[in-house]
Order: C-alpha cells, then structure tokens, then sequence
C-alpha cells in the first residue's frame, strides 16, 4: 500500500486547517443565506432591533443557517445544566441507554440466526432472501407502528424504543457472525477434528472466537444504524426524554438552532458509542495485532 | 472441501418432500378461506396449534425444495418461505381477530395497494425518481469526485478523511431536520438528504479502493513506460471499482430509507413518507404497508440493479 510507505503524519495540523477553511466558507454562506429572510422582514416592517439587512442576518430568531454566536449562545441553553431533564447531555444519555440496550438484543438474536444460517443450508436459502430483503425495508417507517403494537401489548418505556434499535442491528450482526462463524479454515477445522472434538466443543473453542472480530467490525456499522433507530422510536412514541423527543420538540416548534445543536448532539453520540465499540472489542480480542 | 467443512450432510431426497409442500399451502390456504367466511372464532388456540402444524409440514417441504443444487434450489425455498409466512400470518391474524387498526391482514394490504395504487405510484416516482435517485447520483458523483482530489493531495487526505469518518457517524434522523429547515420543504432537501448520506461512505470507500492498488502492479505499468493517465485506467480503477461498488450497495439501500425519514421532517404533501405518517395519523395500516412493500420492492430491485451493474464491470474478485 502506498500511504504505508509514506512516513506517518499527524493529521492534526491538516485537520486543523480544513476546519478553519470550512468556518471561513461557511461564514459568507451563512451572511449569503441569512440575508433574503432579513430583508424580507424588514421589509414587512418588522422590528428586528438592528439597523440593516446585513447586520441582521446574524441575528434572526429562525435563521436559514444560524451564525457562530447563535450556535454558542443555543449549546449554553440547552447543555445547562447537564444533569437537568430538558437538557441534550442528559437526553443523549438516555437514547444512548437505549441503542446499547437494543444492540445488546441485536447481538443475542444476530448470534442465534448466525447459527442456524451456518448450520443447516436450507435455512439459509430459505430465509437469507428475505434478511437481506429486510435491509431495503424503510424500519424506521415500521417504527410507529411497531411502537403501537408493542404498546398495545404492554411493552413500555425503554424497551420499545431497544426492539426497534435491535430490529434495525441484528442483520449486520447476523450476516457478520455467520460470516465469521464460517472463517476458520480447513486445516484448523481437521486440528479439531484430530483431536475428535465435538461440534459443540468446536463451536467453543473455534469457531465462536474466530468469529468475535467479524462481530465487532458488524457492531460498529450496526451501532450508528441502531441510533437512527432508537430516534425515530423516541419520535414515534410517547416519549418523555432522548434526543428523538428534542428533535420532534424542536422541529414542531421550528427552533433551527436548537435542531443544530441537537445534531451536533447525535453526532458526537454516534462517535462515542463507534469508540465504546472499539474499546470492547480491544479487551475483548486482545490476541489481534493492533497497527 | 474437506468433511468437516459442511455442518450439515447432503440429504437423500424423498418423495414425501412435495407431498408435505403442497399439503401445507392447501391447509394453510382452506384455514384462510375458512376463517373468512365463518364469523371469528371464540378461542384462537386450536387454530394456532392448526397453522404451527402446517407449518412444521411445509418447513420439511421447502427443506426438500432447498436439497438441490440447480437454479431452484436457490430460488424456489426463498418464494415458498414468504408464501407459507404469509398465508400463516393471515390465518392467525384472522384466528385471533386482531383489528386491523393494530395489523392488517396481508390480504387487506394487498387490497389497499391495489385500491390506493394510483396515488401510491405517484408517490414512489416522487420519493424515488426525485429524491433518491437524483440524490444516490449527486453523492456518488460528489463522492467520487472527491475521492480523486483526496487521493491526489496527502494534506486533504489527512485533514478530510477523518471528518468524513465522523460525518458518517450522524445519525440521518438528526441531519435531516436541520437540512429540511435550511432548504426548504420541497424537494431538494430531500434530494440532498440522500446526496450527504450517500457521500460519505462513498468518498471513504473510494479512497480506499484507489489506494489499494499493488505496488508490484504499479511497478509493472512503471516498466511498461505508461502514461500516469494509463496507469490511472488500467489499475487503479479496476482495483477501486470493487470498493467503490460495496460503498453504492450501501447507498443504494440508504437512499431510499433516506429520503422517506426526511419527509417525516416536512414535506410539500407528495413522497412515501409524508402518506406513511399521514395514514398512520389516521390508522389506516393497510395503506401504510402497502406503501412499505411498495418501497422494498423498489429498493430491493434498485439494490439488484447496483448488484448487475458490479458484475457487469467488476471483472474478477471482491472487496476483502
């Protein structure tokens, strides 16, 4: 490879300078974007308390894309305090809970299906159409009614909002674990079979160890899906806290900032549970050389 | 292959494996018929031990079906699964008497999609013509594009790659709303919805595959004297293409889901979306499934189309 070769850069300084030609971009764009909403304001006579057009487009109420200080003064609002109901950290904590919880169900019903597709090959041609299937299937458009449903039923509160989440993880698991469960070769396989282990001996000690870094390069895809999920649970039902409550919240009452700092929120959510992922799978296969 | 490779053994085939199929549907398709023509049942437990029983048939019939190794081996078990699951899930439901308010019946969607098809027809072409293809397009081309100044400038490439990691780890539910705020409740924000969830995976997959060309072959056309144009076209295309087709079948199927959570966030009153949320409004199921089989069944052929197109111009080999 060639970026092998070239001696290894920090990326810091360069990551740096791209962040501060993105701000420099975006701060005529935000100006550019800003100003028609203004002058129309103005226009109409409305009483922004500032003089021009210009010096108003940092200010709206509901701007088309808000100015640095808004975005400031909006993440002030709404991460203080952080351990108060209303507030994102707090929020994203909560639909954090949920997503972990949900990929923890996607990992037991992932392995189960990840099983059967290795063991018996009617199984897989019979049902693995229909996972894949399963993928193009908008969930997240399923996720109201299920919601009702499982309502219906009794299920409450966290749990619903975790079914959805797993519901959306367990193929990338399933179809990881399988893959995995199948990557012991040959040679290694007869090893077992020389020492007339059974098959469940072998799945032990085999075949579920190979598999586990196919599973967490499949959590890790599965984890920001899983996200998506638990959110557009917290939107499709009485919800009392998470970031999918802000954001429906929000986006009724048309507060932009809000919905930024809210992304920003949801971003940094999905970040750290990527990271949570990782740092599992290091403990968890200490025996794969790290670059 | 040796023995151990295979879990399972191949099976003699038995007559009894068509038999137990066709014996299930039947069974499957008179309890059906049965319980629409008699009023609902008092107790639904006979009936559910009656479908788990066929069912257990029709599994050790589409087993037969799967034993083969021809062309219906692979197809024929997939088709049968579905049928069975669901004429079964219409016995039941039907047993049961679950108001349609909670779960249609498969036989009231297929109904309310062939009722509602004009108006769901238009809403598929409106979703999927103007806001997901359109979008796939933008990001791919954006993506790539971006791919080849990344590739050709190592400071872009360390300061953007990672951002464009950390960017593929928003969640689209949170994206969307700000965009739909930012542009508009037509559809160009949904159009770029789809074109920024599709970007990303794409300039990480690109890159990738521009970048794992082999030293030796880059050697070889070095000797060869070729132009760094010809080089360009004869090996590191070819080795990205893998990569960058994985990265479409992603898109493919993020596009489409995509555009129906942006239109949750505010529409002009068209796209799959906007009907979802209205009919659940109004618990009309039916229709909301119908619009979601809808949906698949476009996403599934949109996926296979990508699918065709790899094998069309990936020569040999995959991605690892």
């Amino acid at each position: 490879m060639t970026a092998a070769a070239a001696p290894r850069r920090s990326p810091l300084l360069p990551m740096l300078a791209v962040a501060v030609m993105a701000v420099l971009l975006y701060l005529p764009l935000m100006v550019w974007a800003n100003y028609g909403p203004a002058a129309r304001s103005l226009a109409s006579g409305a009483d922004l308390g500032c003089p021009s057009a210009l010096a108003c487009a940092t200010q709206l109420r509901n701007p088309v894309l808000p100015s640095p200080g808004q975005l400031a003064g909006g993440f002030q609002a709404l991460s203080l305090p952080p351990t108060s109901p209303l507030s994102a950290p707090y929020n994203a904590v909560v639909t954090g809970g949920e997503t972990l919880l949900g990929l923890a169900l996607a990992v037991v019903v992932g392995l189960g299906l990840a099983v059967l597709l290795v063991a018996s090959r009617s199984f897989e041609r019979s049902t693995l159409p229909w996972l894949v299937a399963s993928q193009t299937v908008p969930i997240v458009a399923i996720a109201p009614m299920l919601a009702v449903l499982l309502g219906q039923y009794g299920v409450q509160g966290f749990l619903p909002k975790a079914i959805i989440a797993a519901f959306i993880a367990f193929f990338p698991v399933a179809v990881g674990m399988s893959r995995g469960l199948r990557s012991p070769d040959a040679l290694q396989l007869d090893l077992m079979h020389t020492y007339s282990a059974s098959s469940g001996q072998t799945f032990r000690l085999l075949r579920f160890p190979a598999s586990l870094p196919y599973l967490f390069t499949a959590l890790k895809v599965a984890a920001t899906a899983a996200l998506v999920g638990s959110i557009v649970a917290e939107i499709s039902t009485i919800s009392f806290s998470g970031l999918g409550k802000m954001l429906a919240e929000n986006s009724r009452a048309s507060d932009t900032i809000a919905l930024w700092v809210i992304m920003v929120y949801g971003a940094v959510l999905g970040v750290a549970l990527v990271g949570l992922i990782g740092l599992i799978e290091r403990v968890a296969t200490p025996w794969k050389a790290r670059t | 292959m040796t023995v151990t490779a295979r879990l399972s053994a191949p099976r003699r085939l038995s007559p009894l494996g068509p038999l137990a199929l066709a014996a299930s549907l039947a069974g499957l398709l008179a309890l059906c018929l049965l319980l629409a023509r008699s009023a609902a049942p008092v107790s639904g437990l006979p009936w559910l031990l009656g479908v788990l029983a066929l069912l257990l048939v029709g599994a050790y019939g589409v087993r037969w079906v799967a034993g083969g190794e021809g062309r219906a081996a692979h197809v024929l078990p997939a088709a049968f699964t579905l049928l069975l699951g669901v004429l079964a899930a219409e016995a039941l439901l039907r047993a049961y008497a679950v108001p349609p308010g909670l779960i249609p019946t498969p036989g009231l969607v297929l109904q309310s999609l062939w009722a509602a098809r004009t108006v769901l027809l238009q809403d598929t072409l409106y979703t999927f013509g103007l806001e997901g293809l359109l979008g796939f397009l933008l990001g791919t081309v954006a993506g790539l594009l971006l791919a080849l100044v990344v590739v050709r400038n190592r400071f872009l490439e360390l300061g953007l790659l990672p951002y464009a990691a950390l960017f593929s780890s928003i969640p689209i539910v949170a994206l969307a709303p700000v965009i739909v705020k930012a542009v508009g409740l037509e559809w160009p924000s949904k159009t770029l919805v789809v074109a920024v969830t599709v970007l990303f995976p794409v300039v990480i997959g690109a890159v990738r595959g521009l970048q794992s060309a082999q030293p030796m072959h880059l050697d070889l056309m070095h000797t060869y004297a070729a132009t760094p144009a010809q080089t360009f076209r004869e090996v590191r295309i070819p080795t990205a293409l893998p990569f960058v087709f994985n990265a479409l079948k992603v898109g493919s199927t993020l596009a489409l889901i995509s555009a129906i959570v942006a239109e949750f966030f505010g529409t002009d009153g068209h796209g799959l979306g906007f009907r979802i949320q209205i009919e659940v409004g109004r618990f009309n199921l039916s229709v909301v499934w119908a619009a979601i089989v809808l949906s698949s069944i476009v996403g599934i052929a949109f996926f296979g189309l990508i699918n065709l197109l790899e094998r069309r111009f990936v020569v040999t080999g995959r991605a690892p």
